[in-house]
C-alpha cells in the first residue's frame, strides 16, 4: 500500500483517527442493540397486549358540531340571524368501489340537483383511496336525506350529518353590520390554526359574524365509539361523549325600529345613515345602500353570487358607515367655529364682509352663493350661512393651519374608532408636513383655505362625523362606536359579557365653548341653511350640512350631521344622526331631508310613512313599500 | 467495490417496494395506490445514478462541490418562495407532474461534499477556526429549511456535521459544545408544553426560561458572565475561567436557539415533538399516528401476520404507511424476524461505513463518508425510534424504504459515493 499521498496531518493523527472510528462503530452497534432490544420486547412481551388491541376494538370519534350563536336587536326580542336544519352530505371515496363510481355519481347528480361535474369537482383521482369523508354538498333539506336514507344500498359511501345553516332574517340594510359566513379558506386556517379552528370550520367573514366569531361558534364535540376492526359498534362499550359547547347568542345595541326608519329615510340612494347615542357609544341604526343578502352566500350558486357582488360597480360588499371616506364639507365648520372660539383666534362678533367670492393668489375662490354674497357676518351667521369667505379668511389668516389640524385630530378625525366591526377605515387629516413629503410642495395658504371649509385632501367615515357630533354633545368626550350591547348564554339567555362604555378621547375644551357652537348649531335649524329641510316639530334639532365637491359636474356629496333633543338637559336623551348620500347619486340635496324624517319617527314614534307626511314631504317622496 | 454495501443497499429497496405495495391495499384487497409502481421507476433510475456516481472519481468532484452547493442552495430558497406545499411544508417542486421532488434531500449530500472538502483543505488551519466555518457552511441550508417549516430535514444537517467533524479531529470541546447545546435547545423548546401537558401543575419558576422578556434577561446575564469569564481567562490564563465561559456560552446559546425555535415552530409542531413522551395527551390528535404505530408494531409478533395480511395498516389505522411509519408495515406484517433484517441490514450499511474510514485513500474521502455515516445513522435512528414510539415524530423517512423519489435518489447517490470511494482505496 503506497500512502505517500495522503497529507501528513491527516496521517501524523491516525492512531487518534483510529480510536474516533472505534467510538462511532461502538455509536452504531448500541443504537443496533438498543433497537433490536426494544422491539423484541414491543414484539413479544407486550405483543399480547397490542394483539388484544389490534385485533378487538379500535376507538373511532365523530364530531358533533356545537350551534352558532344567534345575533337579536338591543331588546333581545327581534331575531336577526337564526339557524336552521341542514345537512351535510359526505362521501368517503375508498368505500366508493370503482366501477360503480360514474353510475353512483350520476345518480347523486340528480338527487342532490346539482351538476355531475361538481361532484367530480370535489372528489377528484387523487381522492379516491382516501378514507375521511369528503363533503359533496353543505346544505341539503330533510326531505333529501330522507329520500338518500330509503335507498342507502345505492350509494355506497354516502353519510350526512347535521349542519345548520345561517337563516339571516329580514334583515335588509343590516346585512353590513351582521356579515356573513363561510368555509374556513387555507390562508385563514393558517392564521388561525392555534386558536382552535380546523379545516372544513364554517367561520364569520365579515361583520359581527366576523368580529365575534369566538362567540358565536362555540366548541364542537365529539363522540367516540368503540368499534371493532372493521369498524362495526361493539355493543357493550358506551361512547364517551365530549358534549359540544352551544355558541354565544348576541345581542345588539342595533334597535331594529330605528334601523328600519332610518333604512327607509336614507331609500334606494348610495350612502349610509347612523343613529349613534353619544352617552354610551351605543349604534342604534347604521344603513349602507346598497346592501346584500346574507343568505344568497349559502346553497347552491353561492360563489357566483359573492363573484357578482364583488364585480358590482356599486360596491354593495362594502360598508360605506366605516369602511368608505369622503370629505366632510361644511361639516368640518363645526370643528373650526369651535376652534375660533376656544382660541379665540377671532372676536365672535367681529364681522366679515361676504361679496361671493374672493380671490387669493391667482386664484378666485367662490363662496356658495353668487353675489352679491352673504355680506357681513359674525361667526354665528358664518355657521348658520355656511358661508365659505367667513371660514376662508378667519382660517387662512387667524386660526391658521396648525391648530385646525390639531383640532381635527382632537375630533378623532384621521384615526379610527375602533368600532367591532372589521375593516373600519381611518380617514385622512392633510398636514404641510405630508404635503412636502408627498409632493415635495410647499402647503399654501390656498390649501388652508380649502381646509378650511372641509374640502381638499380632509377624509372622514360617516361614523367619525358622527363622533364629532358626539363629542359637541358630551362637552368633550368621544365614547368609542359599538354595535355589540351584551353576550348572552345561548340556554338560560343570561348576560355573560356586556359592553360598558369607553371613553377614546377626552379634550380640554371648555365646557362654555361647547354650549356656544351647540347653540350655533341650533341656528343653523332655526335661522341657516337647514331651516326648510329639517322642520320636525317633535324634537329640537342642532345640526350642521354640508355639501362636498368631488369633481362630478352638478353632482355633490350630501351630508347632514345632527344632534337632539338640543333642550334635553342630560347627555343620555340625545342622540346623534349622520345621514351621508353620495354624489353618485341623481343629485336631490336629501341628506337633511332624511333626517328630518329618521327625528321625526324616533320623537313622534311614527312609521316612516307617517313621519312623511307629517313633515308635509309627500311630494318629494312616491308612497312605496319596503325600499329595495 | 463494496458488495455488502451494494446488496445490503439492494435488499433494502426491494423490501421497501413490497411494503409499499402493501400499503396500497385496503383491507378488502382493492388496490387504492399505485405509489408502489412509481417506487419502482425511482429505483431504476435510482440504481443509473448509483451506478454514474460510483464510476465518476471523488477527487473531481472536489473541485465542484462548491458549485454543486450553492446551486442547490439557490434551488431550496427557490422552493421556500414559489414551492407547493405538502403536509404543512413548503419543499417540493413541481417537477414531472406527480412525481414531486424534494431538493432539501439532494442539499444533505450537496453539504457532506462541500463540507469535506473545506476539511480537507483546510487541515493546516486552527481547530476553531474550521469549527466556525464548518458551521456556518451547514447553517444556510439548516435556516432555509427551518423556514420551509421542515424541522425533521433541518435537524439532519447536524449529525452530518457532528460526525464529520468528529472524524476530521476538530476539537472534543468543541464538538462537545455542540452536542450539548442541541440537547439543551430540545429540552428548552419542548419544556413549556412538557410542563403544560404532562407535569400539568405548572411550576412558578420555569417560565423564566422560555417567557418573552425573561429570556432576554437570562441570555443577557450569561452573556455577561461569558464576558466576565472571557476577560479573566485572558488577564489571569486560568484554566477554570474557560470552562465557566464555556458553560455561560452554551446556556445563552441554548436559550436564544429555543426563543427562535417558538418563534420558527408551529405549536403543533412541538406538540408532534413532546408526544412521544406520553402519547396520550393528545391521544386523537399528534399521539395517534404513534399510538396506532406501536400498536401495529407491537401486534406483529415474532413470525408477523403475513405479507399482505396486516390488519392496522389495511383499515387505514396507520397513517403516512406508505412514507414516514412504512417500518410499521414492516414490523406487523413480518414480525420480528422482518423488523430486525431491516435493523441488520443498516447495521451492516453503518459497519462497512466505519470500515471504510479507516481504509479511505485520502482525508477528502473519509470525511464523505462520516457525513454519509452521519446521515444514515441520524435517520434510520429518528425514523425506526418514531415507529416504535421512543423517538419524536419530525417526519424523517426511511432511507430505502419509504416511498419517495428524492429520498430514494439522494440515498442512491450516497452509496454511489462509497461504492466509488470503496472502490479507489487502493488506487496509486
Amino acid at each position: 500500500m503506497n500512502r505517500s499521498s495522503i497529507p501528513e496531518r491527516f496521517e501524523s493523527s491516525r492512531g487518534s483517527a483510529e480510536g474516533r472510528i472505534r467510538v462511532l462503530s461502538f455509536l452504531c452497534l448500541s443504537l443496533f442493540a438498543i433497537y433490536s432490544t426494544y422491539l423484541l420486547y414491543m414484539q413479544t412481551i407486550r405483543g399480547g397486549e397490542y394483539r388484544n388491541k389490534a385485533t378487538k376494538i379500535s376507538q373511532q370519534s365523530n364530531v358533533i358540531p356545537s350551534q352558532r350563536g344567534e345575533i337579536y336587536d338591543r331588546s333581545y326580542s327581534v331575531p336577526f340571524v337564526l339557524n336552521t336544519d341542514s345537512f351535510a352530505i359526505d362521501l368517503v371515496p375508498a368505500a366508493l368501489p370503482a366501477e360503480m363510481r360514474e353510475s353512483v355519481f350520476a345518480r347523486l347528480a340528480t338527487l342532490l340537483d346539482m351538476p355531475i361535474e361538481d361532484i367530480r369537482k370535489r372528489i377528484p383521482p387523487t381522492y379516491y383511496h382516501l378514507y375521511q369523508p369528503i363533503q359533496i354538498l353543505g346544505s341539503a333539506p330533510y326531505a333529501t336525506v330522507t329520500s338518500l336514507a330509503e335507498r342507502i344500498d345505492e350509494f355506497p359511501g354516502i353519510s350526512w350529518h347535521s349542519k345548520p345553516v345561517r337563516n339571516y332574517l329580514e334583515t335588509g340594510s343590516l346585512s353590513h353590520v351582521l356579515g356573513y359566513v363561510g368555509d374556513i379558506t387555507k390562508d385563514e386556517l393558517k392564521l388561525m390554526y392555534n386558536q382552535g379552528y380546523k379545516s372544513g370550520d364554517v367561520i364569520g367573514k365579515a361583520g359581527i359574524e366576523k368580529q365575534y366569531d369566538m362567540s358565536l361558534r362555540g366548541r364542537d364535540g365529539r363522540e367516540f365509539r368503540t368499534v371493532d376492526v372493521k369498524g362495526k359498534n361493539i355493543e357493550s362499550e358506551q361512547g364517551i361523549i365530549d358534549p359540544p359547547v352551544m355558541g354565544s347568542n348576541i345581542v345588539l345595541t342595533i334597535d331594529d325600529t330605528i334601523q328600519k326608519l332610518a333604512e327607509k329615510a336614507l331609500g334606494s340612494r348610495m350612502g349610509s345613515a347612523i343613529v349613534i347615542r353619544p352617552a354610551t357609544g351605543e349604534i342604534l341604526a347604521m344603513v349602507s345602500y346598497p346592501w346584500y343578502n346574507p343568505n344568497s352566500f349559502s346553497g347552491a350558486g353561492a360563489g357566483d353570487e359573492y363573484a357578482r357582488l364583488l364585480a358590482d360597480k356599486n360596491n354593495p360588499l362594502l360598508n360605506r358607515a366605516v369602511q368608505s371616506s369622503y370629505p366632510p364639507a361644511s361639516t368640518f365648520k363645526a370643528i373650526l367655529t369651535t376652534g375660533i372660539i376656544e382660541e379665540k383666534a377671532f372676536p365672535q362678533d367681529k364681522k366679515v364682509l361676504c361679496p361671493g367670492d374672493m380671490s387669493y393668489g391667482d386664484r378666485v375662490f367662490n363662496c356658495w352663493t353668487k353675489r352679491p354674497g352673504h355680506g357681513w357676518l359674525d361667526l354665528k351667521g358664518g355657521l348658520e350661512n355656511s358661508c365659505d369667505v367667513y371660514y376662508w379668511t378667519v382660517g387662512r389668516d387667524f386660526l391658521g393651519i396648525e391648530r385646525i389640524v390639531s383640532y381635527a385630530k382632537d375630533f378623532g378625525f384621521g384615526k379610527a374608532t375602533g368600532i367591532d366591526l372589521p375593516g373600519e377605515l381611518e380617514g385622512f387629516v392633510p398636514t404641510p408636513q405630508w404635503k412636502e413629503r408627498r409632493f415635495h410642495e410647499k402647503w399654501l395658504g390656498g390649501d388652508t383655505m380649502n381646509l378650511s371649509i372641509g374640502q381638499g385632501d380632509l377624509l372622514v367615515t360617516p361614523l367619525q362625523l358622527a363622533d364629532m357630533m358626539a363629542m359637541i354633545v358630551n362637552d368633550g368626550v368621544i365614547y368609542q362606536p359599538h354595535v355589540l350591547k351584551d353576550i348572552r348564554d345561548p340556554s338560560t339567555g343570561a348576560v355573560v359579557q356586556s359592553v360598558p362604555p369607553k371613553e377614546i378621547a377626552r379634550s380640554r375644551i371648555s365646557r362654555e365653548t361647547f354650549e356656544t357652537v351647540r347653540e350655533d348649531l341650533r341656528g343653523v335649524i332655526t335661522e341657516g341653511t337647514a331651516k326648510f329641510p329639517v322642520n320636525t316639530k317633535a324634537v329640537q334639532v342642532a345640526g350642521k350640512t354640508g355639501t362636498a365637491e368631488v369633481g362630478l359636474k352638478d353632482h355633490w356629496h350630501s351630508w347632514f350631521a345632527a344632534f337632539g333633543p338640543y333642550d334635553a338637559a342630560d347627555p343620555k336623551d340625545k342622540v346623534v344622526v349622520v345621514v351621508m348620500v353620495e354624489a353618485s347619486n341623481p343629485w336631490e340635496w336629501w341628506a337633511p331631508y332624511a333626517t328630518n324624517i329618521i327625528f321625526q319617527g324616533m320623537f313622534a314614534s311614527q312609521s316612516y310613512d307617517q313621519a312623511v307626511d307629517t313633515l308635509g314631504l309627500r311630494y318629494l317622496v312616491p308612497k312605496q313599500g319596503r325600499v329595495e | 467495490m463494496d458488495f455488502a454495501i451494494l446488496g445490503a443497499a439492494l435488499a433494502l429497496t426491494v423490501l421497501g417496494i413490497l411494503s409499499i405495495y402493501s400499503s396500497g391495499l385496503t383491507a378488502e384487497g382493492v388496490h387504492v395506490s399505485n405509489e408502489y409502481l412509481k417506487q419502482i421507476v425511482w429505483a431504476v433510475s435510482g440504481l443509473v445514478l448509483l451506478a454514474i456516481v460510483s464510476l465518476v472519481d471523488y477527487q473531481r468532484m472536489k473541485d465542484y462541490s462548491f458549485f454543486i452547493y450553492l446551486f442547490f442552495l439557490a434551488v431550496i430558497l427557490y422552493v421556500r418562495f414559489f414551492g407547493h406545499e405538502v403536509n404543512g411544508a413548503k419543499s417540493w417542486i413541481g417537477l414531472f407532474g406527480e412525481f414531486g421532488i424534494q431538493p432539501s434531500e439532494f442539499m444533505k449530500i450537496a453539504t457532506i461534499l462541500f463540507l469535506a472538502q473545506y476539511l480537507s483543505n483546510s487541515e493546516h488551519l486552527a481547530s476553531f477556526r474550521r469549527l466556525l466555518v464548518s458551521f456556518a457552511i451547514i447553517l444556510a441550508p439548516v435556516l432555509i429549511i427551518i423556514l420551509q417549516s421542515d424541522m425533521g430535514t433541518a435537524l439532519v444537517f447536524f449529525p452530518i456535521f457532528l460526525f464529520m467533524a468528529f472524524i476530521a479531529g476538530l476539537d472534543r470541546r468543541y464538538i462537545v459544545f455542540i452536542l450539548a447545546a442541541i440537547i439543551g435547545t430540545s429540552a428548552l423548546t419542548i419544556l413549556p408544553l412538557w410542563e403544560q401537558y404532562i407535569l400539568k401543575t405548572p411550576t412558578n419558576f420555569l417560565f423564566i426560561l422560555y417567557k418573552a422578556p425573561y429570556v432576554a434577561y437570562m441570555v443577557a446575564a450569561a452573556a455577561l458572565i461569558l464576558l466576565l469569564s472571557a476577560w479573566g481567562w485572558f488577564s489571569f490564563k486560568k484554566k477554570y475561567y474557560f470552562w465557566i465561559a464555556y458553560a455561560a456560552l452554551l446556556v445563552a446559546s441554548s436559550l436564544a436557539a429555543s426563543a427562535f425555535a417558538h418563534k420558527a415552530l408551529k405549536d403543533y409542531q412541538i406538540m408532534r415533538l413532546i408526544v412521544f413522551l406520553d402519547p396520550s395527551i393528545d391521544p386523537r390528535g399528534s399521539g395517534w399516528n404513534i399510538l396506532q404505530s406501536i400498536t401495529a408494531i407491537g401486534s406483529g409478533g415474532v413470525l408477523g401476520k403475513g405479507f399482505l395480511q396486516g390488519t392496522q395498516s389495511h383499515y387505514r389505522y396507520l397513517p403516512q404507511q406508505s412514507t414516514d411509519f412504512i417500518f410499521s408495515i414492516i414490523a406487523e406484517e413480518w414480525g420480528f424476524i422482518g423488523g430486525f433484517a431491516v435493523f441488520a441490514l443498516y447495521y451492516i450499511l453503518l459497519r462497512r461505513c466505519s470500515n471504510l474510514l479507516k481504509t479511505a485513500k485520502d482525508s477528502y474521502a473519509s470525511y464523505i463518508v462520516a457525513g454519509i455515516m452521519g446521515m444514515i445513522f441520524f435517520h434510520f435512528m429518528i425514523n425506526a425510534g418514531m415507529a416504535m414510539g421512543i423517538m419524536p415524530v419530525t417526519g424523517i423517512p426511511l432511507f430505502f424504504l419509504s416511498y419517495g423519489g428524492a429520498s430514494l435518489w439522494a440515498i442512491m447517490i450516497a452509496v454511489g459515493l462509497l461504492l466509488g470511494i470503496s472502490a479507489r482505496r487502493f488506487r496509486t
